[in-house]
């Protein structure tokens, strides 16, 4: 196989998202690709993958720990969703929550079925908490940030299936 | 504290230059943008970008709380905040201040101190820097006319109350003061609920001068010289230039003290600017403000001085002061900054948002360009319309000037309206060739000749 082409890892991440997979992974020459619809899945090979610690100390790095073509929230930002699934996106730059309070259980959870005005999530900044709802009635598909994930203006947190 | 990651809080060409600045003193750096500047050249030269909300600053860049917030979420200890939008609030300062962020400018208290005007002429005051000669509230038409005779003619009658020009009248002699001033308190009245009124010294023929200062943060104040930025319209600054040639060289001296002194006083910390009007006919100063942050012109006093003010700031605020003195520091020559806007001067310099198709700016020798537009680059209608600030150095004015003339000469600018062509004419006019300027040229002298020539 010739060398793979962004144009081709594009394609293969619409043809996942448009499917019913829940999981992918390809292996050609030099690049191994995994994506999943669930928030936080790991891959097999990564996992097995030896840990290379550094030696010393490092400050966290400085790039973001998930890469901008994983589908993890940032596919969807440019906006190939499933045709009648809604994504609500973050109003401003903010610490996702997804539960009102620690320990308290969480707004929505996968599958579940919410009206315009139900709540979804926290977005906080500097202590100050905003919820965001909906926005549409439907049921709840995908979660696409880890809570307590730093999430910028736009970014999709949600996924929902719209439904009258 | 050795900084590490360093948040850039602004966007334009200032982003860029602090972007890089920052690289070059091996720091990592952030961009927190909006969502019209998250493809910016700055976004794609910084390590990360966060987009803080959409395009509107009143949602993205003038948030304190979003902006500090992002400096926190993404590890950063220091933030940069440019010019403009937050960079004078001592709020963002006061919330680094209070998390752990190392903010590359002055004190909380000290954009306080400075950013108070009332406060500010005090504080110029006792540092002996001269304020515009004024008196107290005047009762009667008399008291006025004492008073304007001690602050000597001709005087500016101001409202106590008011503010950004209004009800401000010029008295020449003590007949028109007569003449006047009761109509003055009248209009006070009606505009302000206040009649109260005070005469203020009037300064026929003014230059703006200021200079720039950098506070060591151990009670050193260095200055790099001064500026001359006479031209300007709307109080909208359009060409600067150092050192400010026209001025006697004890003046300029004069000038460079009062400015150090008024902000060793308060043991200033990192960037400023003394803003001071100077009097022409009476070859005299007198105190307008302080700018608590690095300014857009800040890169002439770089030209001559051979200095990077922004890494500079940089390694000040990381507890890592230059060792130089203010003997190291040698000017060299002469340097002209021009304003290039997207903005249209046959149409009242009204903006002009777009895509720019075509970007050829000027290049070589003494040529420099601050900017962060390409080709394909669009000039967004949310925020200033500034596009690039165009430097030349040499080894006088007159050089200068002439290398000015060549550079705006062979800039090309294709799909949105520049000031271009007005600057090639100003550059051109006897009157900034010789250095005859004062701070209403541009818009008494020049602008209607320019308008009847239709051009």
């Amino acid at each position: 196989m010739s060398e793979i082409k962004l144009q081709d890892i594009e394609a293969l991440l619409e043809t996942f998202e448009a499917s019913s997979w829940s999981e992918m992974t390809v292996k050609v020459e030099g690049l191994e690709l995994f994506v999943s619809k669930t928030p936080g899945a790991r891959s097999a090979l990564l996992a097995a993958a030896p840990a290379d610690a550094p030696a010393a100390p490092a400050p966290p790095p400085v790039l973001s720990a998930e890469p901008r073509a994983s589908t993890n929230g940032g596919a969807f930002r440019t906006g190939a969703i499933p045709d009648g699934w809604v994504a609500v996106r973050a109003p401003n730059l903010g610490t996702f929550y997804r539960s009102p309070k620690p320990g308290a259980p969480p707004y929505v959870k996968i599958g579940q079925r919410v009206e315009p005005t139900t709540e979804l999530c926290l977005i906080e900044v500097m202590k100050l908490f905003t919820s965001v709802v909906a926005g549409v009635s439907g049921v709840v598909r995908q979660i696409l940030v880890e809570d307590a994930e730093l999430v910028e203006f736009d970014q999709a947190l949600f996924l929902i299936e719209a439904r009258a | 504290m050795p900084l590490r990651r360093v948040l850039i809080a602004n966007r334009g060409e200032i982003a860029l230059r602090i972007v890089r600045a920052a690289k070059s003193l091996g720091l990592e750096t952030v961009l927190a943008a909006s969502a019209a500047d998250r493809d910016s050249l700055a976004a794609r030269e910084a390590d990360r970008v966060v987009t803080l909300g959409p395009a509107p600053a009143r949602a993205s860049y003038l948030d304190a709380n979003l902006v500090v917030h992002a400096a926190r979420s993404t590890g950063c200890d220091a933030l940069h905040p440019g010019y403009g939008f937050l960079s004078e609030r001592a709020v963002l300062a006061r919330l680094c201040e209070e998390h752990g962020i190392v903010f590359v400018g002055p004190s909380s208290d000290a954009i306080e101190k400075v950013g108070d005007k009332l406060a500010a002429r005090r504080l110029a005051n006792v540092a002996g820097v001269a304020t515009t000669p004024g008196s107290q509230q005047l009762a009667t038409v008399e008291e006025a006319v004492a008073a304007a005779e001690q602050i000597g003619f001709p005087v500016l009658i101001k409202a106590s109350a008011g503010g950004g020009g209004r009800g401000m009248v010029i008295a020449h002699d003590a007949a028109s003061l007569r003449d006047d001033f009761a109509r003055a308190a009248a209009e006070a009245k009606e505009a302000f609920g206040d009649g109260a009124l005070f005469l203020e010294r009037y300064v026929e023929r003014a230059r703006h001068v200021e200079v720039q200062v950098m506070g060591l943060g151990d009670g050193r104040v260095l200055h790099f010289g001064e500026r001359d930025c006479s031209m300007q319209r709307r109080y909208q600054k359009m060409i600067e230039e150092a050192p400010a040639a026209a001025l006697p060289a004890p003046t300029r001296r004069r000038l460079h003290e009062a400015a150090v002194a008024l902000l060793a006083s308060i043991g200033y910390r990192n960037a400023g600017t003394v803003e001071l009007l100077y009097d022409i006919d009476r070859d005299d100063f007198y105190f307008m403000e302080v700018n608590a942050r690095i300014q857009v012109e800040h890169p002439v006093s770089e030209m001559i001085c051979g200095v990077d003010l922004i890494r500079l700031q940089l390694e000040i605020a990381g507890g890592a002061p230059p060792r130089f003195a203010q003997d190291d520091i040698v000017q060299h020559g002469h340097a002209i900054e021009a304003r290039i806007l997207a903005e249209n001067p046959q149409r009242g310099f009204l903006p002009s948002p777009g895509r720019i198709v075509r970007w050829r700016p000027p290049q070589g020798e003494g040529v420099r360009l601050d900017s962060a537009i390409e080709e394909g680059s669009v000039v967004s209608p949310y925020y200033d319309s500034m596009i690039a600030k165009l430097i030349v150095h040499a080894a006088d004015r007159r050089r200068a000037v002439a290398r000015l003339r060549d550079a705006l000469e062979a800039f090309e600018v294709d799909g949105v309206a520049t000031n271009i062509a007005l600057l090639r004419a100003i550059v051109g006019h006897a009157d900034f060739i010789d250095n005859r300027l004062d701070t209403r040229w541009l818009e008494n002298v020049f602008l209607p000749h320019h308008g009847q020539q239709g051009g």
